[in-house]
């Protein structure tokens, strides 16, 4: 019993000298918010030895891969300048563990993909004030960044509702086969979508919604059940094109016809897919002049040194929506495609 | 030397050698900035590990542990939105959900007497949908809202450089190996984990004994949840995706055994602080992403399968040592 107590004792001791002489705690975002003041310094990033770091929400989609492109031939033309990238394995904690990584090897940009916009601000608030400039690509930090370079998602659903509505003379029944529950690109697509078919379609009817966690096989399966479940299906909604192609693929085999199936992304697989008439259309994104967008961002952000700490608000950089169906395909050429 | 010791002694020196790899190889691996991230990485799992570590000494597993963050976190993050509680309710509410998880756990395996690998992944399922439950939503649609309550994001914060979640670790560490070293209740965890039966003929309840070591894991998630939560300043669906597997890893490489009865606190601490470091000096390598999981794959199993060879040995040569006294015994007899 003795020892007990006298080791809780030290414990107690302990703990009591970590934490003596502390004259209060310090947070990441309050260390950020201290250097917010201070004055930025620009560097020479073309003969200077930099180092830019990629951190996608995670790297096994083509999207991901097509921005790493963009910004690997973008970045590779400079030989002061090595890229990495990292894997956020689609994980908020994962990607904070990497930003603290990074910030600790002194990366001099951070291009990030911020799985969780709210998740992530503590992260790229704590980089911006090590004086890092953070890139936001397609998916936003919730805080005052050096800039985001976005490609349309709330809009996508705009458009997508708007070429539906008009196709089907404002009247008919849509499905949405959403991404996983929380996504912020799947929720803004649908805010985008829902938002467009109550103001201007009324009379389009969203018979059903469920997720397909963004993936093809899935989304085969919701798509299977659903035609079991509605016999009158005008048009589908996908809140990405791997999805869309797993729906076409459970329309075909239902043999089918008359459903539109829209996507978003543009991804060179959609494109086979609207030719070959099993997808209606999708919104393309060029994302390898993403990937070059924000490359290029990290190094204006570099060398003048205009960061995310002289800002009041994060400056946007949107890609060009391009809304593909057959009729256009044919603009969309070889080396575009991804 | 004792099996143990030379256990403990092993484990450490594999953390020596990775660290020593790293920081040979790495300029900034031993900088005190990455050292104390690492410390600070390691602890969240780290809490949930010692909860683990009594689970899997009564031979038993834990899957939900993961999922038992994920929804004492969206609940938090839930009542802080709507209904902005004081910090002090939330600390509260939390530890008491993981604590009620870790509860029911403990029912449908000691009461219901489902085998634990299966109550604990269909309770994984159970709390990943419960997180869907309590999210947040505008206009029907999820959506994650930055934690604004400043005393909650306290605890992702330091004082003097060190975390405050690592404090809590090193606390919690030296409790629960106080726990299982220097009380009877520690005792009863191995027993009932080296050998249940003979254990329940030495009048040892079992069956609480089991059940406290799920209450206790679900109590360390409840206080898990809080610190990652301080850390990230928001709650997403996937918070403690899973982590189950990260923790189970450290244990294992800390030196619990799953056949039970062996192991302790200071393995698994051990064990976390071991895979935190792999992590973090993967990442310094800038290696090829797939090269990075390929390499942390091959450790990870490696480590484990070491701790099932050296098992089996250990457990040969008790036997062996056991047939040698008998055998002496015998003769003895004999003569």
């Amino acid at each position: 019993m003795k020892k007990k107590v006298v080791s809780l004792f030290l414990i107690g001791a302990m703990t009591a000298a970590m934490a003596a002489g502390c004259g209060s705690i310090e947070t990441d975002s309050s260390s950020s918010s201290d250097a917010s003041a201070e004055a930025a310094a620009g560097r020479d990033a073309y003969s200077e030895d930099i180092k830019i770091a990629f951190l996608p929400n995670v790297i096994g989609d083509s999207c991901a891969a097509a921005w790493a492109e963009g910004m690997e031939s973008y970045l590779g033309s400079f030989e002061n300048v090595t890229f990495d990238v990292y894997d956020g394995e689609a994980s908020v904690d994962t990607e904070v563990q990497i930003m603290d990584e990074l910030i600790n090897q002194q990366y001099d940009a951070i291009i990030l993909q911020a799985t969780d916009a709210a998740g992530l601000a503590a992260s790229a608030d704590k980089a911006e004030a090590a004086g890092i400039p953070v890139i936001t690509c397609n998916l936003d930090a919730d805080t005052t960044h050096t800039a985001l370079v976005a490609a349309v998602d709330i809009e996508a659903g705009e458009i997508i509702a708007r070429e539906i509505g008009e196709s089907t003379g404002g009247e008919g029944n849509v499905l949405i086969i959403s991404a996983t529950p929380g996504a912020t690109k799947g929720e803004q697509i649908d805010a985008g979508f829902k938002q467009v078919l109550e103001e201007e379609y009324p009379n389009i009817e969203i018979l059903d919604e469920q997720s397909g966690e963004w993936l093809t096989e899935n989304a085969n399966t919701v798509m299977t059940d659903f035609l079991t479940k509605y016999e009158d299906i005008d048009a589908v909604l996908c809140h990405n094109d791997a999805m869309a192609e797993g729906a076409a693929e459970a329309v075909n085999a239902a043999g089918r016809e008359g459903i539109q199936i829209w996507g978003v992304d543009g991804e060179s697989k959609m494109l086979d897919y609207i030719e070959q008439g099993l997808c209606t259309g999708t919104v393309y994104t060029d994302c390898r002049e993403q990937g070059i967008s924000c490359a290029q961002m990290a190094m204006f952000a570099i060398e003048s040194g205009v960061t995310g700490r002289v800002m009041s608000e994060t400056p946007v950089v949107k890609m060009a929506p391009i809304v593909v169906t057959a009729d256009n395909l044919s603009e969309i050429t070889e080396d575009m495609r991804w | 030397m004792r099996q143990e010791n030379m256990r403990r002694i092993i484990s450490v020196a594999s953390l020596v050698i990775i660290m020593l790899i790293f920081g040979l190889t790495s300029d900034s691996f031993f900088t005190a900035d990455n050292i104390l991230n690492i410390l600070r990485d390691c602890a969240v799992y780290g809490i949930i590990a010692i909860g683990v570590t009594f689970v899997i000494i009564t031979a038993g597993i834990d899957l939900s542990t993961g999922a038992i963050v994920g929804v004492t976190g969206m609940l938090c993050a839930n009542l802080l939105y709507y209904y902005n509680l004081s910090a002090g309710l939330i600390v509260l509410i939390s530890i008491l959900t993981g604590t009620i998880c870790g509860m029911l756990n403990g029912f449908i395996v000691v009461k219901l007497r489902v085998p634990e690998f299966i109550a604990t992944l269909s309770t994984q399922y159970l709390f990943r949908s419960m997180v869907f439950v309590f999210t947040i939503r505008e206009m029907g649609v999820i959506t994650n809202k930055r934690i604004e309550n400043p005393a909650i994001l306290l605890l992702g914060g330091r004082i003097n450089g060190i975390y405050l979640v690592t404090m809590a670790f090193v606390l919690l560490a030296v409790i629960g190996q106080i726990i299982l070293k220097k009380t009877k209740f520690g005792t009863y965890i191995y027993a009932a984990g080296a050998n249940r039966k003979s254990a329940e003929l030495s009048g040892i309840n079992t069956d609480k004994v089991r059940w406290a070591a799920f209450i206790i894991t679900g109590f360390l998630c409840g206080i898990a949840a809080l610190f990652q939560i301080g850390r990230v300043g928001s709650v997403t669906t996937d918070l403690g995706n899973g982590w189950e597997f990260d923790v189970i890893a450290a244990v294992v490489i800390g030196g619990c055994a799953f056949s039970g009865g062996r192991g302790d606190v200071f393995g698994s601490t051990v064990g976390a602080i071991f895979m935190a470091v792999l992590q973090n000096g993967i990442l310094k390598y800038n290696l090829p992403t797939a090269a990075q999981l390929v390499v942390k794959g091959i450790v990870i199993v490696l480590m484990i399968v070491f701790d099932a060879v050296y098992n089996n040995m250990m457990q040969k040569r008790i036997q062996q040592k056991a047939r040698e006294e008998d055998a002496a015994e015998m003769a003895g007899g004999e003569a």
